[in-house]
């Protein structure tokens, strides 16, 4: 049995104008222990997706359909009490800003031993030796020191530190990181992204990384899930993806991404842009951009379809069996 | 132009607005003011102001509806025979003028002193925004007060009739600019960090012409918003020093006029003379401060 | 690299006062404070090429970018564009024909276009400010050539800048840019603010724009991987001084300052080989206080009793010019 199950998710923002459709069907499933990237351009539902699996939906945001079962148990029907226990027990969250995920007038000690005892049953005292422990393991230097201090002493990258501590707090058996590189400078993206990929690979956590930088997925995921205007388009292992993408606009995606080296050449490009939800085409969502749409494409709606192990693409064209 | 009244209507703020009764019936209560005032010598029953059509037998008389009410008014007369509902119409027409005077012309000088400071920055913002907070430590009232007694000593006794309302709308003015220059400063701060103000700097524009065509429109909408509110403040503030004698003259009276005169006689048992004023001050304000209250909200998409 | 530089900058630097109020300074005894943002920085850019500054955030590469258009004025040092030094207490009609020539495209697509105008006169603003065009028929004929020259319609001229996308926000930006006929255009982070797809037809766009009408490019940006693709120069600052300055092929196979280093190898790899990399550790410091010698030295794995107490300066290594004293003394081999 999978971790988590997500089935047939429908995330829907009721509007004047109706119902906008956010994230649209998608399905997929995490095993322990590994890590699922989920990326998309802005506006894809990525984000929503990873929301609507933590239980923090922003209304009027609201999960109309499907469902999402972690270890067996439905979740998404849970009231909102019993889905805050799961919440930082069972899931732990990273979000962009490390800023606004602390509270800034709480020591960052405080902060980490109120998860610990709400979530395990420790003493104040062990909670401290505990909350120690964590910032030592997410690389905080003299944590013995750092543990009283407020956030706004640490530096961006310390913080975010100090939230991924937070979200292991509680050892959940997977973690929702919503694009947590983003913010942060470079040098310390690749400081953070290693430091996650470590620790959960030392814990058996089950990762949710969501985000916009394919090289962040290349570099962390098992497995990738790409969306588009809220739908799956195409869910494998990071190798096939990467390698062999075979959804068009995965293969777009990748040519469009620059890599150091590919020198005085032109990048792959993707004509247009996203379409907004109130203004999703018919049929597949990216057939006004796909070079090679048919007549099909702009009527019916593509489903996944397997394309090798463990790899699935929703488009006809590769459902007819043409193209690679 | 039907594509623009569609989109007009079509438009977040329209359905908002629409959707909301109470501003719904704020703004036809606010525009049955504006029309009586701008209509008053067409829509008020009498004329007020015609000494020839007064008859002071014709004083004291209660609304229609009491035992000893005139069909020929509705409202009752005052003192000297005057139909309440026709001083009421031609009272809203002053105060409404002295209103949107005053919000206008202390809406220009805040806007122009709080753009200029928030984009010119350094000492003349120092000096504008530190003006500004003396100001705002006196009560406006006593800052129209004190205007309204040195500009009266400088206008000739024979043009004081005629000046009374100028002064006023001066006075209101001037007192309440401190509210729009701040304002305009911090929303001049914000726009001025945004990337349209540095392009427009580097092709060289004269900042002159940058605070006019690209900060001034930026920062209107706020403008707005604060002013519809303070048209009701400036319509009390007159009011008020009508109310205290120093505003407009009896011959031209106001809303606050009238419920002076009509105050003489509470005690007497006439009370329609200043019942009846007084209410139509209260509706057209509450009318108007409700009409700011939604383009508030509206404007501010975090409060919807 | 034979052609004459278009814009070439020597020694520039920038401060900024970062004391507290004077009442405050006062009442504390403290000293002023000052951010030294940008220090000593020179390089030439030869016309039809694009340089780079890469850098992490503070680095001081966006103050050059606006020092370089006369946002800001530098501190010291000087600019040189077409061979004659940029006198930035000129008046402001001694500089416009110099103006004209060099334009910049921001980063943030949702903030440089003013909401309240029309796209058509947006565009328009650097004719009308420069007296470019004598009619109003020659302005709108010249609005629809800029817009058609960046992929866009001429009828979205008359459309308010919400009812476009980000990528379109920034086409209709290089249009204006591009109004006067400039011959050099600043790009503080063009595309770091747009999706991926997006970001591949804005990069193309200035491409072809490039070859096209022989513009000259400084380029600012925090992405390796587009300076890669972008630039013939590039020049990566650490707290305000350019620590290596090389040809972009050099650069990217041979990078020299321990610096760039570190920067290439936290570069996401798309490749999957998946090195475990040691990632570098520490944090850019403080610029108002930074550390003595070697601004990197903290940092640098290579770092010894010179660094931490003299300032390198830059010197020829090969085609590029890199402040090492490590890389100087052959401990680093280059």
């Amino acid at each position: 049995m999978p971790l988590l199950e997500v089935e047939d998710l429908v995330v829907e923002f009721p509007t004047r104008r109706g119902r906008l459709v956010a994230v649209d069907r998608v399905s997929f499933t995490i095993e322990a222990g590994q890590v699922l990237g989920m990326v998309g351009e802005s506006g894809a539902g990525k984000s929503l997706t990873g929301m609507a699996i933590i239980g923090l939906l922003e209304p009027p945001g609201r999960i109309a359909g499907g469902s999402i079962r972690l270890e067996g148990r439905r979740i998404d029907d849970l009231p909102p009490e019993a889905m805050r226990r799961i919440r930082g027990r069972k899931i732990g969250a990273i979000f962009q800003d490390p800023l606004t995920s602390l509270n800034p007038l709480l020591t960052i000690g405080r902060q980490l031993e109120e998860t610990i005892r709400t979530h395990l049953d420790l003493d104040a005292g062990a909670a401290r030796v505990r909350a120690i422990g964590l910032l030592r393991e997410v690389g905080i230097p003299a944590p013995e020191r750092r543990i009283d201090a407020f956030p706004h002493e640490l530096s961006g990258g310390m913080r975010q530190r100090v939230v991924i501590a937070l979200a292991l707090a509680a050892e959940p058996a997977l973690v929702v990181a919503d694009e947590p590189t983003t913010a942060l400078d470079v040098s310390i993206q690749a400081q953070i992204v290693q430091l996650l990929k470590r620790l959960c690979r030392e814990h058996g956590t089950a990762v949710l990384l969501v985000t916009h930088d394919m090289g962040v997925i290349a570099e962390t995921a098992d497995r990738v899930a790409v969306l588009y205007a809220g739908r799956l388009v195409e869910l494998g292992p990071v190798e096939a993806v990467i390698r062999r993408p075979r959804h068009p606009y995965t293969q777009g995606l990748m040519g469009a991404i620059p890599r150091i080296g590919a020198r005085k050449g032109r990048l792959v490009q993707i004509e247009g842009s996203m379409p907004r939800l109130d203004a999703i085409p018919p049929g597949c969502a990216f057939h006004p951009r796909c070079p090679h749409a048919f007549a099909r494409c702009r009527t019916e709606r593509p489903e996944l379809v397997t394309t090798g192990p463990a790899h699935r693409a929703a488009c006809w064209r590769v459902e007819a069996g043409e193209g690679s | 132009m039907t594509a623009a009244i569609r989109r007009f209507f079509d438009h977040d703020l329209w359905w908002s607005f629409s959707r909301s009764p109470l501003t719904v019936g704020a703004a036809l209560v606010t525009l049955a003011f504006l029309l009586a005032a701008l209509l008053a010598p067409w829509v008020a029953p009498h004329d007020p102001f015609d000494p020839a059509s007064l008859d002071l037998l014709d004083a004291f008389t209660p609304p229609v509806w009491t035992e000893r009410g005139d069909p020929r008014f509705l409202l009752g007369t005052d003192d000297q025979g005057r139909c309440v509902l026709s001083t009421i119409v031609w009272g809203s027409r002053i105060s409404l003028l002295v209103g949107f005077a005053a919000v206008l012309l202390s809406a220009a000088l805040g806007v122009a002193l709080g753009v200029s400071a928030g984009y010119l920055g350094g000492a003349y913002e120092a000096v504008v925004m530190r003006l500004a907070d003396v100001q705002l430590t006196i009560p406006g009232i006593l800052v129209a007060l004190t205007i309204n007694g040195v500009a009266r000593t400088l206008v000739p006794r024979e043009l004081q009739e005629a000046a009374a309302i100028w002064v006023l709308v001066l006075a209101i003015g001037i007192s309440d600019w401190p509210k729009y220059a701040r304002l305009a400063r911090g929303t001049t701060l914000v726009e001025k960090s945004k990337e349209y103000v540095a392009a427009a700097r580097v092709i060289g524009l004269h900042p002159l012409r940058i605070m006019v065509r690209h900060l001034l429109p930026n920062v209107m909408g706020p403008v707005l918003v604060i002013g519809t509110i303070g048209l009701a403040l400036a319509i009390i503030s007159e009011a008020t020093l009508s109310f205290l004698g120093v505003g407009v003259p009896p011959t031209t009276p106001s809303l606050g006029t009238l419920i002076r005169i009509g105050n003489d006689f509470l005690f007497s048992g006439e009370w329609w003379i200043t019942l009846f004023p007084s209410l139509a001050l209260v509706l057209l304000v509450l009318a108007v401060n409700l009409l700011g209250d939604w383009l508030r909200d509206a404007f501010n998409p975090k409060l919807r | 690299m034979s052609a004459p530089p278009l814009v070439a900058v020597e020694g520039l630097a920038r401060r900024f006062d970062v004391s507290r109020p004077w009442l405050a300074r006062l009442l504390t005894r403290e000293p002023r404070r000052w951010l030294q943002a940008v220090a000593g920085v020179d390089f030439a850019i030869p016309r039809g090429t694009t340089m780079a500054l890469v850098g992490e955030s503070g680095c001081g590469k966006s103050t050059v970018a606006r020092m370089l258009v006369g946002l800001l004025q530098p501190s010291a040092g000087r600019i040189l564009f077409d061979g004659s030094p940029l006198d930035p207490r000129a008046g402001r009609k001694a500089l416009a024909p110099v103006r004209r020539r060099m334009q910049m495209i921001f980063q943030d697509p949702y903030a440089s276009l003013d909401p309240r105008w029309r796209v058509a006169d947006i565009v328009a603003e650097p004719l009308d400010a420069f007296g470019l065009v004598a009619s109003r028929a020659e302005r709108r004929e010249r609005v629809a050539e800029l817009l058609r020259a960046v992929g866009l319609s001429p009828a979205d001229g008359s459309k308010y800048p919400h009812e476009f996308s980000g990528g379109q926000r920034q086409r209709i930006s290089i249009a204006r840019a591009l109004a006067s006929r400039p011959d050099f255009l600043v790009c503080d982070e063009p595309t770091s603010a747009l999706d991926v797809s997006v970001q591949a037809q804005i990069l193309n766009l200035m491409k072809d724009l490039q070859e096209r009408l022989g513009l000259t490019y400084l380029l600012i940006s925090h992405n390796l991987a587009v300076v890669s693709l972008m630039a013939d120069r590039v020049g990566v600052m650490y707290l305000g001084r350019i620590v290596e300055l090389a040809p972009a092929e050099e650069l990217f196979t041979r990078p020299r300052h321990p610096y760039t280093r570190l920067l290439l190898d936290t570069v996401p790899d798309l490749e999957l080989r998946r090195r475990e990399r040691v990632p570098v550790a520490g944090e850019v410091p403080s610029p108002i206080d930074p550390p003595a010698g070697c601004a990197f030295h903290p940092r640098c794995p290579w770092a010894n009793g010179r660094c931490r107490a003299e300032r390198p300066e830059p010197l020829p290594v090969g085609a590029a010019r890199v402040a090492c004293h490590a890389v100087e003394e052959g401990r680093l081999l280059a």
